[in-house]
């Protein structure tokens, strides 16, 4: 190590010691400097197996010293421990065919390779033992081999089958979850084909063209056309793979693999299972496609439920599509494409114009519409729609249209129905409280017309006679006046009923006009079996107020009596007029009876217009019978009784002048 | 004067019908009596004469129409000629009709359809049979 003889370590005694004395001496000392420089321990052998010299490196590897020359091998402890050194040794110098021992010494790994050498002659002197230090190529063989063993031990807990492939694209390598997934086993001397693997389901196109492009040798040339086929290397999925654990699907993922100095080029392929992500991905599309249908049902039954349909138009393009609602509510097949003129072959005529307006609105980009239109129907019937859109834009930035169309027939006819019945009942109103005032009017009316004709005819024949009876004409005709002037009066009263105009304030005595009343309605309330009762106060103030109409109030009230008895049969149908003073100066007109009476919660609504008790009557007259007692400045009410029935009562002030005039227009 | 069925009877609640009618009657040389009411006629002793009725329908107390059927009941077959004022007769004169009324009237009234009424009613063989639904 040192490379200066005159200190050197080594033992060249031995050979100087030899023959041929010192003829040689500078060259040998020139060698034996050299020799010592060897960083690679020499040791010279005799024929008999004594050590005859060592170099340096010799001394310091090996611990050998000068005392050791000249002693057996078996007697220098370090070489006595190279197994079966002397044999070796005999072996070489007999075969002269050089040879090798693996010796370990403690930590350090020697190849000790035994030489035969000659001097002079032919015959071989002994042997050259030279000490090769494997120890640290030893140290790095181990060591790959523990990371080799690490690596393994690494892949085989990836669940991931992992395999490495050949040019042939056969397997070479592969971890454990790849030998069990495919149910293959490493046979280094028949290798399975991958396109075998799976019962041949990763023998396809894609999967070849992965593959080759992974394991194709790299040139510049193809470089490019590997590199711009970029989907050469982009995974591929498989499904219905035959594994041990049944039919997978699975992501082929294969990368090349090459190894400084070795040519061969190799893939990298990596197998992910993606069954399950599948089936799970499977089942959620399964269950928003669910989802989707169930919102759809949801939809569909609310458009049904409501009426409602609705469409989406796009403008530019005219394209137009329908709900299934829609199509039911314009009574067109479901599916048949709308087009704007099979909408204008629909709508009636006269809303035409309306609708194109609509039309233009929507073009010019109004952003909501709302409209009210009609459909002709094929049979010639109406459906009344209600219609609102609103304007979108479509993921082109196209101008698109949503719309709601409600089919509001049932609610219009209704609407129309109730304002008839509305008119009607008005009408009827007007007829019914007038008619059951006429009915009893046209009565008086006609009894004194029928005694003018009878008289006037009467009067006539007396004058005829021969000789003339002057007396009786002269009686008949005055019964003739008579008569006329009652029917004028019943006629004043009756226009004084239609024309506000001829409106007629007076000082009225209420008893007179209770007692007309009755006379009027006595012979209808007989045919009831109402058992009148009158209890009219001697002492009643006048009142102002029109007679008529008075009159026509009391009318009623006597009437609703009569009508709420109808079914009394276990009691005496007992009706009661009573008229009183109340207070000082008001007069109260009171009308009991003992029919079915009014539970206290319905007293209130008893005066409502359209609330009654009766199964066919209206309850028109008592409205109408309040608003004439407020006109005079009066109440009406009605309470229940405390036996059976109900007592209708209306009080209005007593004296002169105690309604304006102008009040009762 | 039993037998001799030539009285006309009226009975009508309005005291110018029973004062008129009489003597308009009277002038066709028809002998004619006035009741105020149903009640009086039945008490009176010219129910067996009478050969023809003028019978308002609505009166206080017993009405036109519960006269006849008392008289059929007592097997009084008068036959009658209804009056009336009241203008809906629509509905009753059928039913009256059917009773063996001979006509029903709706005052104000011609002389014609009175004269033509009555003579009717006193042609009609008073004791026949009653046609009846």
């Amino acid at each position: 190590m040192t490379g200066q003889p005159a200190t050197s370590r080594g033992g060249w005694t031995g050979l100087q010691v030899s023959s041929n004395g010192a003829a040689a001496n500078g060259v040998t000392t020139e060698l034996i400097s050299i020799l010592d420089t060897i960083d690679v321990p020499i040791v010279v052998v005799r024929r008999d197996r004594t050590m005859a010299a060592f170099n340096q490196a010799a001394a310091d590897a090996l611990g050998l010293s000068l005392p050791d020359i000249g002693r057996t091998l078996r007697d220098i402890s370090v070489l006595a421990r190279v197994p079966r050194l002397e044999q070796y040794c005999a072996e070489v110098i007999t075969g002269g065919v050089e040879s090798r021992i693996d010796f370990r010494d403690g930590e350090a790994w020697f190849v000790v390779r035994i030489s035969p050498y000659a001097r002079g002659g032919d015959e071989t002197a002994g042997t050259v033992l030279t000490f090769t230090d494997l120890t640290a190529f030893r140290a790095a063989i181990d060591e790959a081999i523990y990371e080799r063993e690490c690596t393994k031990a690494i892949l085989n807990t990836v669940a991931d089958p992992l395999v490495v492939v050949g040019a042939d694209q056969r397997v070479q390598s592969g971890n454990r979850s790849f030998y069990t997934m495919f149910g293959v086993s490493p046979d280094p001397t028949e290798p399975t084909s991958v396109y075998e693997l799976g019962n041949g389901a990763l023998d396809s196109a894609p999967v070849r063209t992965q593959l080759q492009a992974a394991v194709a040798t790299l040139r510049l040339e193809n470089l490019r056309e590997v590199l711009a086929d970029t989907h050469a290397f982009q995974p591929v999925e498989v499904d219905q793979v035959v594994t041990a654990k049944g039919e997978r699907t699975l992501i082929v993922d294969s990368r090349p693999l090459s190894f400084p100095g070795h040519s061969e080029r190799r893939a990298l392929v990596r197998f992910q299972d993606i069954t399950a992500r599948k089936q799970a991905e499977a089942a959620k599309d399964l269950r928003s496609e669910e989802e989707l249908r169930r919102s759809e049902a949801f939809l569909a039954e609310g458009q049904r439920l409501s009426s409602t349909g609705s469409f989406s138009w796009k403008v530019a393009t005219d394209e137009i599509t329908w709900s299934e609602q829609l199509y039911r509510i314009y009574e067109v097949e479901i599916g048949v494409p709308v087009t704007l003129d099979a909408i204008r072959a629909r709508v009636h005529p006269e809303d035409l114009t309306l609708l194109e307006s609509m039309f233009e609105q929507a073009r010019e980009g109004t952003n909501d519409l709302e409209w009210q239109y009609r459909l002709l129907m094929p049979d010639r019937s109406i459906t009344y729609l209600h219609a609102v859109a609103h304007a979108t834009r479509d993921q082109d930035g196209q101008l698109e249209y949503i719309a709601a169309v409600q089919d509001v027939t049932g609610r219009r006819m209704s609407e129309e129905a109730l304002a008839t019945a509305r008119s009607k009942l008005t009408n009827v109103a007007r007829v019914t409280s007038l008619g059951v005032l006429t009915a009893s009017i046209a009565h008086e009316v006609n009894q004194p017309l029928s005694g003018i004709i009878t008289n006037a005819g009467t009067c006539l024949r007396m004058l005829d006679a021969n000789p003339p009876n002057l007396e009786g004409a002269r009686e008949t005709a005055r019964r003739t006046i008579r008569d006329g002037m009652r029917a004028s009066d019943v006629v004043t009263r009756l226009r004084a009923l239609f024309s506000r105009d001829e409106y007629r304030l007076e000082s009225l005595d209420l008893n007179e006009v209770t007692r007309e009343v009755i006379a009027l309605t006595l012979s209808d309330l007989q045919r009831n079996r109402v058992v009148l009762q009158s209890e009219l106060a001697k002492d009643l103030p006048a009142i102002t107020g029109d007679r008529v109409q008075l009159q026509q109030v009391i009318l009623n009230l006597l009437r609703n009596a009569s009508d709420a008895m109808v079914d009394v049969d276990e009691r005496p149908r007992q009706l009661l007029v009573r008229t009183e003073r109340e207070d000082v100066d008001r007069v109260r007109v009171s009308v009991r009876d003992a029919g079915v009476g009014v539970a206290p919660q319905n007293v209130d609504k008893l005066l409502d217009a359209f609330y009654t008790t009766k199964p066919d009557g209206m309850g028109i007259g008592l409205s109408i019978s309040r608003s004439i007692i407020e006109r005079h400045h009066g109440r009406l009410w009605a309470e229940g009784n405390d036996g059976p029935g109900a007592t209708f009562s209306f009080s209005i002030p007593s004296g002169p002048a105690s309604v304006p005039d102008a009040a009762l227009r | 004067m039993t037998g001799n069925r030539s009285l006309v009877s009226i009975v009508d609640d309005d005291e110018s019908v029973r004062e008129s009618l009489p003597d308009l009657l009277r002038q066709f040389g028809f002998a004619a009596e006035a009741f105020p009411s149903a009640e009086a006629f039945l008490a009176s002793d010219v129910v067996s004469e009478t050969g023809c009725l003028l019978l308002d329908i609505a009166m206080p107390g017993m009405s036109g129409p519960d006269l006849q059927q008392e008289l059929t009941r007592h097997r009084q077959k008068i036959p009658i000629v209804f009056i009336t004022g009241l203008g809906d007769t629509e509905s009753v004169r059928p039913r009256l009709l059917a009773r063996g009324a001979v006509e029903c009237l709706v005052k104000p009234f011609s002389e014609a359809a009175l004269l033509d009424a009555v003579r009717t009613a006193l042609r009609r063989p008073h004791s026949g049979p009653v046609t009846a639904t």
